[in-house]
């Protein structure tokens, strides 16, 4: 259980740094993970009869 | 992107409108881990019509005479849904004087302050806009003493409070 609990710890605390890594990325580059984001999320939005316009840019 | 900034760069130096800034979730995403948006919300400060009246008229006319066309509640510029949203309050209408300058790939561009994007989260008060205040609490580096003027300002500090304890 201890063993099951410190994993988890490090887990979050791997996707914590992630996190602060993607917040201090330059700007551009958040912009295309967001078009990225789009890419992924435009499909599924678009099945459930939502309009999602992934950006040209 | 960056010529869609090109365009808002245009239409406040022709003065159809005054001053812009980025906020909204692309606000945000300068400050903090990337958040999904499918619009580029760009706040505005419009010149003064003669009977004192807030209209996004006279920049979506500008626009269509580019030929750039209007989508639901957004206008595409340049591949991009833009939704503009005028400076209808005090709390935007700082915001956006205090907008910080920066660039985007080598054009100028303004994204509103954390510390104002944190503010309009609360005072917006929707789910997703709790959420995102709690992001910018926890990844932006937030000026602490300058928010704590902007929300008891605005009489926000309560609320922010409640958020974030």
């Amino acid at each position: 259980m201890d063993q099951l609990k410190s994993e988890i710890a490090r887990l979050f605390a791997a996707k914590e740094r992630r996190r602060v890594r993607l917040a201090a990325q330059p700007f551009p580059e958040k912009v295309r993970a967001v078009v990225q984001m789009q890419r992924m999320a435009a499909p599924i939005l678009r099945a459930r009869g939502k309009k999602a316009r992934v950006w040209n840019v | 992107m960056q010529r869609t900034l090109q365009i808002l760069n245009e239409l406040e130096q022709n003065g159809v409108m005054s001053r812009y800034a980025i906020g909204g979730a692309m606000g945000a995403t300068f400050y903090i881990e990337p958040l999904l948006t499918f619009d580029l919300d760009i706040f505005v400060l419009l010149p003064q019509t003669r009977g004192g009246l807030l209209t996004l008229a006279g920049l979506y006319d500008a626009l269509r005479a580019k030929g750039y066309v209007e989508e639901d509640e957004c206008i595409l510029i340049e591949g991009i849904p833009v939704q503009f949203l005028p400076a209808y309050n005090e709390l935007l209408e700082e915001a956006l004087q205090e907008a910080r300058d920066t660039m985007y790939e080598g054009t100028p561009t303004r994204v509103l302050r954390a510390e104002h994007l944190a503010a309009i989260c609360v005072q917006t008060g929707r789910d997703k806009d709790r959420q995102r205040a709690r992001l910018l609490y926890e990844q932006a580096a937030l000026d602490l003493d300058y928010l704590a003027g902007v929300l008891a300002r605005h009489g926000l500090d309560g609320k922010w409070k409640e958020w974030t304890s």
